[in-house]
């Protein structure tokens, strides 16, 4: 046990922030107190978009094969059953720069669509993976509403939403399955820090972006790109939390207060004209 | 005698077998849609993968807007003592409580399992959920509404059971639950408890209403819908369909059993045509609001232009503008200016018209438009049409007929005209 005389004031503070800021953001901790935090990390400078991650993807998580898929090179969309796509992306300044894109879920540390769920069927793991509960979900599909990368999608069969995991059922053992299937590294897998450093040394020869590192608050998926993501039309989060929940505070505070005009007004009507 | 309302009138005549067989014909159309959709598919009730909410929850934010609209007005009466607004304080309250419930069912028939709606809200809430408040809040504002319906109507109950005989005269004790005191003491009691209850339903209501605005209002990733203004602007536009309800069901359930409009009513009809006129002028007020702000917001912008010039302009200019807002406002002033009941009648109908179309547009045009698209590309292109499936259309239409043959049935069986003392 530890004599708590023998804590300083500073760490008595320090641990009083801890503790407040755990209180304010529920389930999800903060990304930089986690040692053990896992990213995946996705280079489109070197992919060849061959879509083996796709179809990886598919059989280690038994999903059902899309109508779209038996067109090469068309551009497709996730579904309840495709968690990942793969796009070939062109550069809007300089039309020849093509590049391919993979897209899933960004596993953002402080994810919008686990602030939302009403049931609380979506966690954030420590090691990184957000994992929707498919025992849980009800199927309302908030959590597509609150993701800024509109991921989550409602599978009509089973009747709930579902997405991309991490492979939180395979790490950190073993590499998440898309990883495991991509020839050429243009996927990797490890430890958020390790990943980051290695990631910013890549943007820093090719000369490109790195996405994820503060997008939505920054997210457990890092995504190489060859340009800024406005060139090739991508649209990303700012760079900022998504959908915070002091946020969330202030704009429902502002219907409370419209509520208690109304009912003030309903009041000052219901004094007119009586007594007649 | 007060209890003959429940049984007089020409309901029986032909036009009310149509009628009643007209509703129960949408309401099996419905009923396949639903089979269909657990033999099939779900998907089968969903016109594009893409916008993932549509009809049914535009329906529902239509009917559950309505019972609190229905709720803040009948309120007027029964829980701030209007004496002017107790005679559509039954009715007020008998809609609110067949909307709410068909409103839900509407969110039931679209969640891909509500059965684990019901547990995990109890077992692991989220109370960062917006979602999760509404639909408790709803929850609380069910059971009141029911009790303060109860509480107005258990003396013409107890009137009905104690001047009838043997089945009915058990079903309509069972309604009272066997409370069958008559005395002016227990009529007293009731006033006050149904103040008391009304009280509850209405703030549970209101708050379950801003609650409703903040799902939307919370999603900092859909531009048109983050922000404050929604869980505002739904408590003022879901008072004007409260107006628009009980004006429209007043008057025709009037006119359907022939029976004069008194004086008192009357004069209630065109006060309450004139509050609605204010509140549909505030309501232009917000969307001058909405969209200049949003005109100006670089963000925003891009969404409200798809009000605004895109393929949702015509139901925008059309039915929200025109129809919901503007005509109303005229036709509600000069039909109360000239004591026109056909006017108010037309002007409410065009109004909840409006409205219904009105949330349809709010909750697809938010949905699709994204704030961050991976693909950014336009989205005109992107999605194949915005005009709901069938089966969709099956099911809405369903929750809609089976809503007026609860009031049908209502006006036959049950009190809800309000009686003088
Ligand atoms: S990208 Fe979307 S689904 Fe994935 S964690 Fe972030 S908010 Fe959730
Ligand atoms: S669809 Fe499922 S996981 Fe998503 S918010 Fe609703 S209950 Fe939660
Ligand atoms: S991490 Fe796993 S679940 Fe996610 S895209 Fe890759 S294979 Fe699919």
């Amino acid at each position: 046990m530890r004599n708590h005389k023998g804590i300083t004031r500073r760490q008595f503070l320090g641990s009083l922030a801890v503790a407040s800021a755990g209180l304010s953001l529920g389930d999800t901790a903060l990304a930089e107190e986690e040692p053990k935090r896992y990213a995946k990390l996705h280079d489109s400078t070197k992919c060849i978009g061959c879509k083996r991650c796709m179809s990886a993807c598919k059989r280690w998580n038994k999903l059902k094969v899309d109508r779209f898929e038996e067109l090469t090179d068309r551009e497709t969309d996730l579904t309840g059953h495709t968690w990942v796509v793969v796009n070939l992306t062109r550069d809007i300044k300089n039309g020849e720069d093509l590049s391919y894109l993979h897209w899933a879920c960004q596993h953002c540390q402080k994810p919008a669509c686990a602030g939302a769920c009403p049931v609380k069927a979506i966690r954030k793991m420590p090691e990184g993976p957000v994992v929707i509960d498919e025992k849980k979900c009800i199927g309302c599909r908030y959590c597509y509403q609150s993701c800024p990368y509109k991921v989550p999608r409602f599978d009509f069969g089973k009747r709930i939403t579902r997405k991309c995991t991490m492979c939180y059922d395979r790490i950190p053992i073993v590499k998440p399955a898309c990883v495991a299937g991509c020839p050429v590294g243009a996927l990797d897998f490890g430890l958020r820090k390790d990943v980051l450093l290695q990631a910013k040394k890549r943007v820093e020869t090719v000369g490109g972006y790195l996405l994820g590192e503060y997008e939505a608050g920054g997210t457990d998926f890092l995504t190489i790109l060859k340009t800024k993501p406005e060139d090739i039309g991508l649209v990303v989060a700012p760079k900022k939390v998504v959908s915070e929940d002091l946020d969330k505070i202030r704009i429902t505070s502002s219907g409370f207060l419209g509520a208690g005009v109304l009912v003030g007004l309903m009041y000052i009507y219901s004094r007119t004209g009586e007594g007649e | 005698m007060m209890h003959n309302i429940t049984q007089t009138g020409n309901t029986n005549s032909p036009a009310y077998y149509i009628w009643i067989s007209i509703l129960l014909a949408c309401i099996v159309l419905a009923g396949y849609a639903l089979v269909m959709s657990l033999l099939i598919n779900m998907e089968i009730f969903e016109f594009s993968l893409k916008i993932p909410w549509a009809m049914l929850v535009s329906n529902y934010v239509f009917f559950v807007g309505s019972s609190i609209g229905l709720c803040i007005v009948s309120s007027l009466g029964y829980v701030f003592g209007m004496k002017r607004y107790e005679p559509i304080g039954r009715r007020g309250v008998f809609l609110a409580i067949i909307t709410i419930i068909f409103g839900m069912s509407s969110i039931g028939f679209h969640l891909g399992h509500p059965e684990r709606a019901m547990i995990y809200s109890l077992l692991t809430p989220n109370i960062r959920s917006a979602m999760w408040w509404m639909t408790t809040l709803y929850s609380f504002y069910i059971v009141f509404i029911v009790m303060g319906y109860w509480f107005l109507a258990r003396v013409e109950l107890t009137k009905i059971a104690n001047s009838s005989t043997g089945i009915k005269q058990r079903i309509y004790s069972l309604m009272v639950l066997g409370k069958r005191d008559e005395s002016h003491e227990s009529v007293k009691k009731d006033h006050k408890k149904s103040q008391i209850v009304g009280a509850l339903a209405l703030i549970s209501g209101l708050l379950a209403l801003l609650m409703e605005g903040a799902v939307f209002g919370h999603t900092e990733a859909r531009a048109l819908w983050y922000g404050s203004y929604y869980p505002v602007y739904f408590l003022f536009s879901s008072a004007s369909c409260g107006y628009a309800w009980l004006l429209i069901a007043t008057i025709i359930t009037y006119k359907v059993k022939k029976e004069e409009i008194s004086g008192k009513l009357k004069n209630l009809i065109f006060e309450m045509a004139k509050i609605f006129a204010l509140l549909l002028c505030v309501g232009l007020l917000f969307t001058s609001y909405k969209l200049s702000s949003g005109l100006l917001d670089p963000i925003k912008s891009k969404s409200i232009m798809l009000l605004l010039k895109g393929p949702f302009s015509l139901p925008f200019y059309l039915f929200e503008i025109a129809i919901g807002t503007v005509f109303p406002i005229f036709i509600l002033l000069y039909s109360a200016k000239k004591e026109k009941i056909g006017g108010v009648l037309t002007a409410s109908i065009m109004v909840l018209v409006g409205v219904f179309v009105m949330r349809y547009d709010f909750v697809v045009v938010g949905g699709v438009y994204p704030l961050f698209s991976p693909m950014g590309r336009d989205i005109s292109v992107l999605l194949p049409s915005f005009f709901p499936a069938l089966m969709e259309i099956y099911i809405v239409g369903g929750i809609i007929a089976a809503c007026l043959l609860a009031y049908t049935l209502g006006v036959k069986y049950l009190p809800l005209k309000e009686e003088s003392h």
